[in-house]
């Protein structure tokens, strides 16, 4: 299917370019390996590129993400393919891996792109952003995210009308609709596996309203609606653009839960929401905010010190998870729930709803090697073989894993696992 | 400060519960749960209690009556544990608690105590029957009909059902004070004005009749306050159809257990019509549902539901069948079928109405009466 065929070589493959994936190519290649880097994205940075902060510390998110983006992207011994999914690694024998990877066509030449945004201007497609997840439209030819990396344009291909606008406008000529998917045929030595994790579908729980009603969000909407590349420029509701001032999170949506097939904690949602809360406090000095709980698992550094911290803040924590949620007329939503130290079944009335939204595993991790080789743990995460002695270890040998693609874990572990993958790779590699 | 027993849970087991240990005390169960008010949350105490082996709180608890099974907790229970079916084997446990028999209790948890006692009262029917029967005549009525009072003369069959009556009556009444005992007087301390006895009661007639808690089982977020399902029309019918069959059988078995054949419009016949059509849509209704495991709330059947349903079931064929035979003056077959219908029947009513699944007929409404005076009277306080 594809025309043009490359072949190189590798010290490894970096399945993923979020921030396991980035930090594992980086310790690689400052030391001196050959890295390819395979994104699906349009831009590297996952999704800690398009978080408002970081908890426990409050720490700008994209702005630790971005200087990482760009030292990765200048690297001279990483070689990044953006729009790109890996098909299939075969092993043939220690030290000696084959990959073939898919480069999708991006219609646009992304050496010539300037990311000057006229195509964006000038074409007439307006569809939802997925990078501001729906809140907002964005064009048929787009810059993916003001901080994205590459920050070059894409033609959205499925709802182009291909009416030549953005062709016209672009001054370096560089937008091409005859660019085919492009083969790339590797032979490498590792392979570090940091493909991620999605985020738990509240369509799922129909209880809850999402899609239905309009002022519940989920707790990545919320996080775009604080970061500083927000869509609305402040925080308001969807639903008729209110400033609220009544907020509630419900934890554990998709989590602790098996009716949907996730009966494993998250591990972060307590602390994002946590956070956002704090950050609710400064952005609408005005607002309650609510947190709905079953229990509240601050285990990390600094995390107890964080909960306390927000209860100093006046957020209010209640004990009892959300059982329903219905739609006045006004937009407003009553929730019900039972409180726990109260025993008796209650209903609040708020004016935004977050779903703070578990994680769940990246379906994609099955498919790079033939069936069965790569093995996944129970909630098909990636399996770690070794978990106490040798983390980053999978059921292939020269195969590790990075980050979230194991399991849930915060940022700080993310990056902690990655230097234990990317260290493993390298002396699998050196021991030849 | 009542101490945990980690051993009741699992003699809750025997009355169907399942690992309710697994509760995580989220509190999903209360909240999907239409009947839950502020005055009454559950399930998810109940679980609690349960969990714990709070024995006097489960004891003195309305709560599992109030719960008509629409099966939303346990579909909604995000660590399975089933609360739905912890309050139907709460009900059974309780209804052995409420029995100071003990009888309740073997008989829920002992299927040799079920069966046996079963058969034991069969046998007395039958024996019953071999000696002091009448002749077993095969001369017709003038209208074609067996007479059916020269073998078995509804006056002697009546002095039978007042024994039955007072037995059941004496049982269940007294089952009923425990309960009062268990539930009203646990309340120390609280005052409750006689007059509240008389103005709450409108409670005990009007849930008895009209089962409206049940009907709005599962309304929440449909915006009505009561939905009409096929269960509660169901229900409803089998339940009506079974008091109007008491009724007859008890107080005007002369009238109804006659020899004449009357015109179908007559109300004996037409009552009759009624009962047995209840109770057969009644029957194969809930046999159906508890086959096919259709909902949440039939999907764990205990020994005793099937029980129950069966001894229904034979006893509305074997009436139906009397009636036939009667009618198209089939002698021996009546008599035969008329003692297996006794021999039915009358275990059937010993055991489930005092001891069994049927004296939720009488608890139920009667929880909602306690609750309310006590309600009333902890508001004057």
């Amino acid at each position: 299917m594809a025309e043009k065929i490359f072949k190189d070589s590798f010290d490894a493959l970096v399945i993923g370019g979020g921030i396991a994936g980035g930090e594992a190519a980086l310790n690689l290649a400052n030391n001196g390996f050959r890295v390819i880097l395979v994104e699906k994205d349009l831009s590297i940075g996952g999704k800690m590129i398009h978080l408002s902060k970081v908890f426990p510390t409050l720490d700008c998110s994209a702005c630790i993400t971005t200087p990482k983006v760009s030292e990765i992207s200048r690297h001279p011994s990483i070689t990044i393919l953006t729009g790109s999914e890996v098909k299939k690694i075969v092993k043939r024998g220690k030290n000696d891996f084959e990959a073939m990877v898919i480069k999708h066509p991006r219609y646009v030449r992304e050496e010539d792109c300037t990311g000057c945004q006229l195509c964006e201007q000038a074409c007439p497609v307006v569809v939802n952003d997925q990078y501001q997840y729906d809140m907002v439209g964005r064009k048929a030819a787009y810059i993916p995210f003001s901080i994205a990396s590459p920050r070059v344009a894409a033609i959205d291909i499925e709802n182009c009308t291909l009416c030549g606008a953005c062709e016209k406008a672009c001054p370096t000529k560089c937008i091409d609709f005859t660019q085919e998917a492009t083969e790339y045929q590797l032979s490498l030595r590792s392979v570090i596996i940091a493909t991620g994790f999605n985020l738990f579908d509240p369509l799922k729980i129909e209880r809850f309203g999402y899609g239905k009603m309009k002022n519940v969000i989920t707790s990545m909407q919320m996080e775009r609606l604080l970061a500083p590349t927000r869509p609305y420029n402040t925080v308001l509701r969807p639903g008729d653009g209110k400033m609220p001032c009544r907020l509630a999170y419900v934890l554990c949506t998709g989590s602790r839960d098996i009716t949907v097939g996730n009966p494993i904690c998250s591990q972060i949602c307590c602390m994002y929401s946590i956070k956002q809360a704090q950050l609710l406090m400064g952005a609408l000095p005005m607002a309650d905010v609510t947190i709905y709980y079953i229990n509240i698992r601050s285990f990390g550094k600094g995390f107890e010190e964080f909960y306390d911290q927000a209860k100093g803040m006046g957020v209010n924590f209640v004990k009892g998870k959300i059982g329903m949620i219905s739609e006045k007329e006004d937009g407003d939503l009553i929730l019900r729930y039972e409180d726990i130290n109260d025993n008796v079944v209650k209903e609040a009335s708020h004016d935004m709803v977050i779903l703070s939204v578990g994680v769940v595993s990246n379906p994609d991790n099955a498919a790079f090697f033939d069936s069965g080789q790569l093995r996944l743990d129970p909630f098909e995460f990636v399996c770690q073989t070794d978990l106490l002695a040798s983390p980053a270890r999978t059921s292939i040998g020269g195969v590790f894993v990075a980050g979230t693609a194991s399991g849930p874990m915060d940022i700080p572990d993310s990056i902690l696992s990655a230097g234990a993958a990317s260290s493993e790779a390298m002396s699998y590699i050196i021991r030849k | 400060m009542a101490a945990a027993d980690t051993m009741f849970g699992e003699s809750l087991k025997e009355f169907g519960a399942f690992d309710f240990n697994a509760c995580y005390n989220c509190g999903t169960c209360t909240a999907v749960c239409s009947l839950s008010d502020e005055q009454n949350s559950f399930p998810r105490e109940m679980v609690r209690f349960s969990v714990l082996g709070l024995r006097d709180d489960i004891h003195s608890s309305v709560k599992p009556w109030l719960c008509y099974y629409c099966g939303q907790c346990s579909t909604h229970c995000p660590q399975d544990a089933k609360p739905a079916e912890l309050m139907m084997s709460l009900r059974r446990y309780l209804t052995s608690v409420y029995d100071w028999t003990g009888l309740g209790r073997k008989l829920y948890t002992s299927k040799a105590w079920e069966f046996g006692s079963i058969a034991i009262l069969a046998l007395l029917i039958l024996v019953l029957f071999l000696f002091l029967h009448g002749p077993m005549t095969t001369e017709l009525t003038d209208q074609g009909g067996v007479k059916l009072n020269t073998f078995a003369p509804w006056k002697q069959v009546e002095i039978g059902d007042w024994i039955m009556a007072g037995m059941l009556s004496f049982f269940l009444l007294s089952n009923i004070f425990n309960m009062y005992l268990k539930i009203v007087r646990k309340n120390k301390g609280l005052k409750i004005p006689i007059k509240l006895w008389f103005t709450e009661l409108y409670n005990l007639i009007v849930h008895f009749a009209t089962q409206k808690q049940f009907s709005k089982c599962d309304t929440l977020g449909t915006g009505k306050k009561f939905t009409f399902s096929s269960y509660w029309i169901i229900h409803w019918f089998l339940m009506s159809s079974y008091v109007i069959m008491f009724i007859m059988i008890v107080f005007f078995l002369g009238w109804f257990q006659t020899d004449n054949i009357y015109h179908w419009t007559h109300p004996q016949r037409l009552f009759g019509y009624y009962a047995t059509a209840g109770l057969l849509t009644g029957v194969v209704w809930f046999f159906v549902a508890r086959f096919r495991k259709s909902d949440e709330k039939s999907k764990h059947s205990h020994i005793t539901d099937w029980t129950f349903l069966v001894l229904l079931f034979l006893t509305t064929v074997t009436g139906i069948l009397v009636q036939i035979f009667r009618i198209n003056g089939m002698p021996y077959p009546t008599y035969y079928t008329y003692v297996i219908h006794l021999m039915v029947l009358f275990p059937m009513l010993m055991i489930e109405v005092p001891f069994s699944k049927w004296s939720h007929l009488a608890y139920r409404p009667f929880a909602i009466y306690f609750d309310r005076v006590v309600q009333a009277a902890k508001k004057i306080k």
